[in-house]
């Protein structure tokens, strides 16, 4: 071996403990797509459930395991210096577990459509006779476990990485299998390819945006860690502006994923047309692992200028509220109001994030798990309710619900009481933690606007109330499917934990405050 | 100059560029061409034929294309491995082993359900 | 290739090529290739024909990796060559293909003013960037390209120690990122057979069966009065054969008119 060659490299030091939830995940992705390949047909079903949701549980146990053994308390950097596990990490990590595992139950569902949601094989013709003739027989394609798995292992890989170039790679790890899943409905196939189309289009310019972003922010700091960057803000003698411009790209590519406008025009496309399942773990799950990039890379590599880009965000923030409330009034499909409401809601987890200060963190955490529970179980209804075309989600189609499914209705009705906003429900006490976080945090006007969105979107929710209960169902109205075991499950679910944490907040909240420290 | 190790790679590609020139043009040159009117015409019977509008490609083909980006994009990775495989030692070999092991996952699904099969 | 950089004198050599300074030989190179990688990206947007451009973009990214290898990024360059020029290029013209090279776009606008609104947009972002970028760099000495490659000895080499060190995790996650892709491609193109194909004795038998008819199918309008596709066949005993015609064209009965002579050949006349 030659000298020149000799220098030696410091191997990395990997803590396998401390980033075992995502090798947890990806490894039984892994699992999973071995599973498709060497079990029969009949046996795919049964294993990918049990690898999906063994996967996990044991990524969720571990997590909590870690929390318990002080990390939140002592954070530490691993795999040469690649991923953060500190309290938002482990947190954000648990908060797209435990969603995850909630859509696992709605995707694994087969009883209330039958052989599932999803298309048997997606590459026959959409609309040809043997398109139809699957749609009656075969039952769904089990890729989409592996799939998901990929995906959410790719989120907690998201909100741990502490460089921006293993967050582009985790950014597409969590994408790529998103945009899949959105093709593979089985009704209305063509809007579910076209949603997916659209998606996949807009998110690879985003992305192109954010390495665009990477580039700037390496020129300016001579490096991709977060921690350097940040150092290079206060000291460095290169222009702000590199930095800058580097900074307004990665925004674009994280406020995309976050659907804030104006960079929210894929969301109600791509939520109609997903299988609604999916739509469930991309308003739930994706919002968490935006928010929880967008938190690190505010908090850790540009809190020091934040003078400077807070009320650019600002604006942002208050055009995500404003617009999103105004446009959900409009609204006449189920799944494109609740997809302007998702746009809406960002606007309120920014308004949270641009506290800049511990309580932002933990009310912008404890906001996300909220919402993505409430939001889970409002998509898990609206499979429910259908005719013989699938999903009947068309606003008119639900006039008068009330009266031939009381319980639907009823719980429907506590949920959009809960995105309203109304007390004793979750959806309170996330918006009084943002706001309060955001007053504290000097940020008076972005609450403004806030609570005049909230007042704006509570029309569209109460409308919907309205229609169920105070209105003559048609003759032709759909039935509610009697649902499953898998999809009451994750119902209950969804509703109990939005009452729990509208009468009892803290119980979150003390989880959220004690792991608000990031590590840099 | 820091091309100079590439010198042979260019001389490559101009062989090749001119031994597909040469054939090109050296086919019609020396080939024996023996035309009369009937042998241009359709055989029989039938009307001339019209060109007819070039055909689709059946989708297999690109389920191929994407399947090759898959394994050379493993390729591209192996590519700094190999250069300085002293330097990396075990660990480096290890992670390289487990990346491709990790990969033949999805070769293993793409050949136990068919997408190899071009029937 | 490999041997040649790992080779002792490839690290030095490579660390030789130090910004500012310019050999005959690279502005040979340079003024060369410059000149075709830039007609080809115009012929490539020009180009009426979208195979005819891909193909320009071919020659266009090989000239770009060229480049990058003269410009002591070995690395680079062979990944736009090999994967550019050689991979993706390879699947823009496959899509191609099945798409249909003689489909164009509609040049149709959905919404009016888009293209234009887009246009400028484009280059209001494009002149604030290169703007932006310019003012910031302009103060900026480029530095570093010899103390990076003298760590390691060369480019390659240092690239292989930041992706054995500081981003072993992401370079790991990657193959995750590749499997992904190669599930979704099958997923959306490729149609599993079912069950096992038919071996050539058995379709045999299948088609000798009892209740099938072993014989190629009558073909429309034979011993019938006309050559319609709406015509079907006669058989021997006088019967209407259905199998002589497409269950998606309705069979019928031809009117007197239908089966007039036309006097196509000599012109006829009363049509």
């Amino acid at each position: 071996m030659n000298p020149v060659l000799a220098a030696d490299i410091t191997l990395p030091h990997i803590n396998y403990g401390a980033i075992a939830p995502i090798l947890i995940l990806l490894g039984m992705a892994c699992v999973g797509v071995l599973a498709e390949a060497f079990l029969p047909r009949t046996l795919r079903y049964p294993v990918q459930v049990l690898v999906s949701l063994v996967a996990q549980v044991a990524g969720l146990a571990t997590i909590i395991g870690l929390a318990l053994s002080n990390y939140a308390k002592k954070p530490t950097l691993t795999a040469g210096d690649a991923l953060a596990v500190d309290g938002p990490g482990l947190f954000l990590q648990g908060a797209v577990l435990v969603l995850g595992i909630v859509a696992t139950l709605l995707i694994a569902e087969r009883s209330v459509e039958r052989g599932g949601a999803f298309v048997a094989q997606a590459a026959v013709t959409a609309g040809s006779e043997a398109d139809a003739e699957q749609a009656r027989r075969q039952p769904s394609q089990t890729e989409i476990f592996p799939l998901s798995l990929f995906a959410l292992g790719g989120m907690m890989l998201f909100v741990s990485a502490n460089d921006l170039l293993t967050m582009f790679v985790a950014l597409e790890v969590f994408s790529l299998p998103l945009y899949l899943m959105c093709a593979l409905a089985r009704r209305r196939r063509l809007l579910s390819q076209e949603a997916a189309v659209k998606y996949f289009l807009l998110g690879a310019f985003s992305s192109a945006f954010f390495v665009y972003g990477i580039a700037m922010l390496y020129g300016f700091a001579g490096s991709v860690k977060f921690h350097d960057i940040a150092v290079a803000a206060i000291s460095s003698g290169k222009s702000d502006l590199l930095m800058f411009i580097g900074l307004a790209m990665l925004a674009i590519g994280l406020l995309f994923k976050a659907a804030a406008v104006p960079f929210h025009v894929w969301t109600p496309d791509v939520y109609q047309g997903a299988p609604t399942p999916v739509t469930a773990l991309m308003a739930s799950c994706t919002k968490v692992a935006a928010f929880g990039g967008i938190l690190r890379i505010f908090y850790v590599a540009f809190l020091d200028s934040r003078w400077d880009w807070r009320p650019v965000i600002g604006v942002i923030a208050v055009l995500t509220m404003v617009i999103g409330a105004i446009l959900a009034v409009t609204q006449t499909d189920i799944k494109r109001l609740l997809a302007y409401s998702s746009i809406a809601n960002a606007g309120y987890v920014l308004t949270g994030v641009l506290a800049m200060q511990k309580d932002g963190i933990s009310s912008s955490l404890f906001y996300l798990v909220t919402y993505g529970f409430t939001v889970l179980a409002a998509f898990g209804l609206v499979t429910l309710v259908r005719d013989q075309d699938g999903e009947a989600t068309h606003l008119s189609r639900w006039a008068g619900l009330g009266r031939k499914a009381p319980v639907l209705a009823g719980v429907f009705t506590f949920l959009m009481l809960s995105f309203a906003g109304i007390p004793l429900t979750s959806g309170f006490t996330g918006k009084f933690a943002v706001f309060s976080a955001a007053l504290g945090g000097g940020q008076t006007t972005l609450v403004i606007f806030g609570v005049l969105s909230s007042v704006l979107l509570a029309f569209p929710y109460l409308r919907v109330v309205v229609l169920m209960y105070l209105q003559e169902p048609a003759a032709d109205a759909p039935t509610v499917a009697v649902p499953g075991a898998l999809t009451s499950a994750a119902l209950a679910i969804g509703a109990i934990v939005t009452l729990l944490l509208g009468v009892w907040p803290s119980v979150l909240l003390d989880v959220a405050n004690s792991a608000a420290q990031f590590v840099g | 100059m820091s091309i100079a190790p590439y010198v042979p790679i260019a001389g490559l590609l101009v062989l090749g560029a001119l031994f597909a020139l040469f054939s090109c043009t050296i086919a019609p040159l020396v080939g024996p061409k023996r035309f009369n009117k009937a042998k241009l015409e359709a055989y029989e019977c039938g009307i001339e034929p019209a060109p007819v509008p070039a055909g689709r490609f059946p989708i297999r083909f690109y389920l191929t294309a994407m399947l090759f980006i898959v394994f050379d994009i493993e390729i591209i990775f192996l590519y700094p491995w190999a250069v300085s495989f002293d330097m990396l030692g075990t660990f480096g070999f290890v992670e390289m082993l487990l990346f491709i092991v990790t990969v033949f996952i999805a070769y293993a699904y793409v050949w136990r359900r068919g997408g190899l099969d071009w029937d | 290739m490999t041997h040649v950089l790992a080779h002792p004198l490839a690290g030095q050599v490579l660390a030789l090529a130090s910004p500012g300074a310019m050999g005959t030989g690279e502005k040979v190179a340079f003024w060369v290739l410059g000149i075709i990688a830039l007609g080809c990206a115009i012929a490539m947007v020009a180009a009426r024909n979208a195979m005819h451009s891909a193909l320009f973009l071919v020659v266009t990214m090989f000239c770009l990796g060229i480049f990058y290898i003269i410009q002591a990024g070995p690395f680079i360059g062979m990944a736009q060559i090999i994967v550019y020029t050689g991979a993706i290029m390879m699947l823009f013209l496959f899509v191609l293909m099945l798409v249909g090279r003689d489909v164009s776009d509609s040049l149709i606008e959905t919404l009016r003013g888009q293209r234009t609104a887009g246009i400028l947009v484009g280059l209001g972002l494009a002149g604030l960037l290169g703007g932006g970028i310019a003012r910031a760099l302009g103060s900026i000495d480029a530095k570093g390209l010899e103390q990076a490659n003298a760590t390691h000895g060369g480019n390659v080499p240092g690239l292989a120690a930041l992706m054995f060190t500081r981003y072993v995790f992401a370079f790991e996650v990657t193959s995750a990122l590749l499997i992904t892709a190669a599930v979704g491609a099958m997923i959306l193109a490729h149609v599993q057979r079912n069950g096992e194909k038919k071996t050539q004795k058995e379709q045999s038998r299948e088609r000798f069966a009892e209740g099938n008819h072993p014989a190629p199918k009558a073909g429309p309008g034979v011993f019938a009065h006309s050559n319609s596709v709406a015509t079907p066949a006669i058989l021997p005993d006088g019967t209407r054969s259905a199998r002589s015609i497409s269950p998606l064209v309705e069979p019928r009965e031809l009117t007197a008119e239908d089966t007039r002579p036309k006097d196509t050949l000599t012109g006829g006349g009363n049509q």
